[in-house]
């Protein structure tokens, strides 16, 4: 028993009253005769407003997200690619950065192989558009990609990118992560390894207090065993 | 629908299967852990609840009196089924039973009849009807290796059963007779690296996989090839003989007791 | 047949209660939400896929989700072996389970999606549907569908000449009056309604009355199950 790890939000479930005060009213929420209730199963965090903050569900993407997506199909003209969400998203031909031909499609990007997108458009009905991040489109050559629940990607990422800090900081790895819960880890087998034991550890417990002082430990406890059986 | 495995992960469990290692840590010929629970279901015969790692199936077991078959007269009747309910993987589509299924229940059915697990002659029942066995399989949570799952959960589920005599007027209900205990052992081979019991990642990569069944005596009952790829007879003659002593692990921590006598 | 002694129930309960009732979130590891229910003899569980894409593609809406719901029974679930596969009964409870659930799942967020609501009897002992819908409306939350509210459902019924709440097989078999009802408690709204057999006006007011207590209660339990499965994780 882990006395210290304490839910500091309360757990609420859909139709859960938050507020006599419509006003206070934000994601997560919604309003009726005045009042305001939960709209998910999540977290309540009040402060001038209440926002309910989702345990699960599937990832809708925005405008401008940066996402880890894998090629599902090459038509004509796009590239179909899996965002981890209920839609497909579309690359486009021309979002290239160079001219190419439609035959040349599958020398760039085959079906299985991953990659970073920007989001660049999604309208009413979920018709969502891909370019590259930056210009230069980036395909996941090496190292590890693993898949957790978008809701707890702010978590990994911690307060001013404070928790990925800290895992590039104890470990020898480079890492990116998509807005989409997809994580690309890539270094050293060994400490990839543990980058995602991290991962995977700051994901089940995303709703507790006191996370990173607990995966700091982690991380050196592991790293010296790790050592110690070289 | 199928499940799409990105390429770097195809990379990943090949690089690691070059090692010897696979990407949950298993030694190559090792299970995930196993756990088996009987008797969940009061209202069947018999039942049994297998995990294997997260792959859980839930069997029942039930038993009506019944014709038996005009060829066979003095014998028990068996019937096998799988349903592979959507509930447990999102790849699985509601409706009728599908060739997976099919192939997973006739490959069950296989190890029990051909085994002679039950004796289907003393299954004969006074006004010259018979028992018919039901074995329904129910998964429920799909993360690959199905077939071992299910034909242990099929073995522990008729070694729990009671014949329900006193319902139908025939005497007091009695066990089955139960005379041998087959077991699965399914192996896929990655890069000419065998692994046991695969994982759904390790199954979908794999091009074929082979499932051997064996009794007691390290006899084999039934095996299936399936898939498209191809193995070598060494290959073969390996996995069958890993299969069998595996087979006589799992048979000793599961039924152990039971077989001694 | 005799149902009730001494104010008691055949299997000992008044006539205002619930058999046990017992919820386990998450209880599947491929599902995107899960929970399992034990409710009486009953053993239920239930799974939700998506939002995910439709297939076949002719079923998406354009601007906002479908539900769709499937009953099953596995085989072995009833005394005598019920042939696998879709019967007349089971579609009729898909139908009217799916809109039980239905008014209160926010579909617009989710344009041409599916929300897969999968149900298993794995045991049954009257009161299937009811179980199912409790353990879909739980299994919806945890896979993070927004919803305005849960939904809870149980049986009321007229056993020899009592109105009683949540039956028992032989009651539902050879009393008098099964009525199930599924609703969400905080507005009252009843989404779920059949009744077979007879009831007075009087006894069916009385009949709901008790519904709406049943329900009330079950509503307590599976908010509490889906509040555990995060204090639960805490203390590991």
């Amino acid at each position: 028993m882990r006395k210290q790890e304490k839910v500091d939000k309360t757990i609420v479930v859909p139709g859960d009253l938050l507020s006599d005060d419509a006003a206070k009213a934000a994601e997560g929420t919604y309003t009726e005769n005045g009042k305001v209730y939960s709209l998910i199963y999540g977290l309540a965090d009040e402060r001038e407003k209440i926002r309910v903050i989702p345990l699960s569900g599937k990832y809708l993407p925005t405008i401008g997200d940066v996402v880890i997506g894998m090629v599902s199909d090459i038509s004509f003209s796009n590239w179909k690619v899996d965002i981890n969400s209920p839609y497909e998203a579309l690359m486009h031909i021309s979002e290239y950065p160079r001219r190419i031909e439609s035959s040349e499609m599958a020398k760039i990007m085959r079906v299985g192989d991953l990659a970073i997108f920007k989001v660049v458009d999604v309208d009413q009905s979920m018709k969502i558009e891909l370019a590259p991040r930056e210009g230069q489109l980036r395909v996941l050559q090496s190292g590890r990609v693993v898949e957790i629940s978008y809701t707890k990607v702010p978590r990994v990422i911690g307060r001013a990118g404070s928790m990925i800090s800290l895992l590039k900081d104890k470990l020898d790895v480079n890492i990116f992560v998509g807005k989409n819960g997809r994580i690309w880890i890539n270094g050293n087998a060994a400490d990839e390894e543990l980058a995602i034991k991290a991962i995977k550890r700051i994901e089940k417990e995303a709703h507790t207090s006191g996370l990173t002082d607990r995966i700091t430990k982690f991380l050196e406890e592991e790293k010296h065993g790790v050592y110690e059986k070289r | 629908m199928n499940d799409v495995i990105a390429e770097i992960r195809k990379d990943y469990i090949y690089g690691l299967a070059k090692r010897s290692e696979r990407a949950d840590g298993r030694a190559l010929d090792e299970y995930r852990p196993i756990q088996v629970e009987v008797g969940l279901i009061d209202k069947a015969e018999g039942s049994a609840r297998v995990k294997i790692g997260n792959t859980q199936i839930l069997v029942g077991v039930k038993l009506q009196p019944g014709e038996p078959f005009a060829d066979a007269p003095d014998t028990g009747v068996i019937i096998t089924n799988v349903e592979l309910v959507p509930l447990a993987s999102p790849s699985f589509e509601p409706g009728p039973p599908n060739e997976n299924a099919i192939e997973l229940a006739r490959v069950v059915d296989r190890g029990v009849r051909e085994s002679g697990a039950i004796d289907l002659s003393q299954l004969t029942l006074p006004d010259g009807k018979v028992w018919i066995v039901f074995i329904d399989v129910h998964v429920l949570d799909h993360d690959g290796n199905l077939i071992d799952a299910s034909a242990l959960g099929a073995l522990a589920a008729l070694v729990n059963a009671k014949k329900p005599s006193e319902r139908y007027g025939y005497g007091p209900d009695e066990a089955l007779p139960i005379k041998e205990y087959p077991i699965a052992v399914t192996a896929v081979d990655l890069d000419g690296e065998i692994m046991l019991d695969p994982s759904l990642d390790e199954e979908t990569i794999a091009s074929s996989r082979l499932t051997v069944i064996s009794g007691l005596q390290g006899t084999l009952a039934g095996m299936q090839k399936s898939g498209t790829g191809t193995l070598s007879t060494e290959e073969i003659a390996r996995i069958v003989k890993l299969a069998s002593s595996k087979a006589m692990q799992i048979r000793e921590e599961f039924f152990g007791g039971s077989t001694d006598g | 047949m005799e149902f009730m002694k001494n104010g008691k129930r055949i299997d000992d309960r008044l006539p205002n209660e619930l058999r046990p009732i017992k919820f386990e979130v998450g209880a599947l590891e491929r599902a995107d939400g899960s929970c399992y229910v034990e409710h009486g003899g009953n053993k239920v569980i239930a799974a939700v896929y998506g939002p995910r894409a439709v297939h076949p593609r002719h079923l998406q809406e354009a601007n906002r989700a479908i539900i769709r719901y499937r009953y099953n029974m596995a085989s072995f679930s009833v005394e005598e072996r019920k042939r696998p596969g879709p019967d007349r009964r089971s579609v009729e409870i898909s139908k009217v389970s799916r809109e039980a659930i239905d008014p209160v799942i926010i579909k617009e967020f989710y344009p041409r999606s599916t929300i897969d609501i999968f149900v298993e009897i794995l045991q049954a002992d009257a009161g299937t549907r009811s179980a199912g819908i409790n353990a879909a409306s739980v299994a919806l939350a945890d896979a993070g569908v927004p919803m305005r509210g849960l939904i809870s459902s149980c049986a009321v019924g007229k056993v020899d000449e009592t109105v009683v709440l949540d039956l028992v097989k032989e009651e539902d078999n050879y009393g008098q009056a099964d009525m199930p009802i599924a609703m969400d408690v905080r507005t009252g709204e009843v989404t779920l309604l059949q009744m077979d057999g007879h009831l007075t006006l009087d006894e069916f007011e009385q009949a709901l009355e008790l519904g709406k207590i049943g329900c009330a209660s079950i509503a307590e339990m599976q908010r509490e199950a889906l509040i555990q499965k995060y204090r639960g994780e805490e203390n590991e």
